[in-house]
């Protein structure tokens, strides 16, 4: 069985031909902002899943405009269902711009098949991406690294104790954070406190990356 | 040090380009616009602004061409040793989030700055397609059309692959969506997805040394 996952402006019809084309369709979830023309397009999409007997799921976006957010709360129900689902994928046409990239950033991320539909024809066009987590062009071990920079954020490290936080002999340290930082993952800023001391954090995005 | 190149997408209204070209350090720039866009008082007066701007010709309403020429453009430059980046802030929706799959497939940086700078979690010099394993491409090279499992393999076989690599390989390709299998009157057929003809001129040459 299927979900499909769409974003939705003021055009039912952005979704509508994802919906019939979708084999083996369990549920539908939409995501729309809080704009009258957007619930309005809502209400279609969900009679029409109604009138197929499919379960039909709208979430409503509190800022339409706020890609980080609209990415993080995407991706949750995305991995949600790609672990209990048979298979997902997502029609990225409508929706404001941002919400339209959020989504494909998700796609991107999480490797699920994705389509567009043309705004006067309406064909579904399949868009070229790997059914491939994106993090997996990370070892495991850089993985690790990054995540705990991202979740540690608000502290700085220096190569030394981000060694000795995680573990490992400083020489594999500086190893991993080359390699990350040759792949734009990690920043390296002067410590204000100690000119001489360089401190590391994750580059701005990668939250997403290791989410 | 290279010389850095900003590439944005571009619709009519410079001011959604001007914030990246404030926020982000460049030296050359590239727009990615459609043919009427040329024609607007915003390009004329970011023409002033940047008297050599160079513009990539997109339509802006398909998705295909925009895909393919964002990143035979973003290829092209970061392959000149530049350092790309791009910003997918201006133009129609369809032309930004193309461009933006674009960088990803190019592993080449990417920004929305709306105004505020959002930095896209691409990793620099990464190309999607580089997950794809050597093997794989082999059998990618040849699957062209639909044609029967068997027949696809003892090619893969030609290419140096043992039965059993190239049965790995197919697996590979239909896992990551690039071929698709199917019965036809008894006998396995494969056919390549439209993804794999998408990033067919993509994949990695140095798989098909040796």
């Amino acid at each position: 069985m299927t979900v499909l996952f769409g974003t939705l402006g003021w055009r039912p019809q952005s979704l509508i031909p994802s919906i019939r084309s979708t084999e083996g369709l369990e549920r539908v979830v939409v995501y729309h902002s809080d704009h009258a023309k957007s619930r309005e397009a809502r209400s279609k999409v969900v009679e029409f899943c109604r009138s197929l007997g499919v379960v039909a799921t709208p979430v409503e976006l509190s800022d339409a405009y706020d890609l980080m957010h609209i990415a993080t709360r995407i991706r949750e129900d995305v991995q949600r269902e790609k672990a209990t689902a048979g298979s997902v994928r997502f029609n990225i046409a409508g929706g404001t711009r941002l919400m339209s990239s959020a989504a494909l950033l998700v796609c991107v991320l999480e490797g699920i098949p994705a389509t567009y539909v043309h705004d006067e024809t309406f064909v579904e066009i399949p868009l070229p991406l790997l059914r491939m987590t994106y993090g997996d062009h990370l070892t495991a071990k850089q993985r690790e690294v990054l995540g705990f920079l991202v979740k540690n954020r608000d502290r700085a490290y220096t190569e030394t104790g981000l060694a000795k936080a995680l573990g490992v002999h400083k020489a594999t340290m500086n190893h991993h954070l080359r390699e990350l930082g040759s792949k734009g993952a990690i920043e390296r800023v002067r410590d204000p406190d100690d000119a001489r001391a360089l401190r590391i954090r994750a580059a701005p995005g990668m939250e997403l990356l290791v989410g | 040090m290279a010389k850095r190149t900003l590439v944005a997408t571009f619709g009519f209204d410079e001011r959604r380009v001007l914030p990246a070209l404030r926020l982000l350090a460049y030296d050359d720039l590239v727009l990615l616009a459609g043919r009427d866009s040329l024609r607007a008082g915003g390009y004329g007066r970011l023409k002033a602004l940047e008297p050599s701007l160079r513009a990539v010709l997109v339509d802006p309403f398909d998705f295909s061409d925009c895909y393919r020429k964002a990143a035979s453009t973003l290829s092209n430059l970061a392959r000149g040793v530049r350092a790309v980046r791009l910003s997918v802030t201006g133009g129609t929706k369809i032309l930004s989030a193309a461009a933006l799959l674009a960088a990803f497939q190019e592993g080449v940086e990417a920004w929305f700055c709306a105004p505020d700078p959002i930095r896209l979690p691409v990793l620099r010099g990464v190309r999607v397609v580089d997950g794809i394993p050597p093997s794989a491409v082999r059998v990618a090279d040849a699957l062209r059309g639909s044609m029967p499992a068997d027949r696809l393999l003892a090619s893969a076989a030609d290419q140096g692959l043992t039965a059993r690599e190239a049965r790995a390989a197919l697996g590979q390709l239909v896992a990551r969506g690039l071929a698709e299998e199917r019965l036809d009157a008894g006998r396995l057929v494969v056919r390549p997805t439209p993804a794999l003809e998408a990033l067919r001129a993509h994949l990695p040459a140095s798989a098909r040394k040796g």
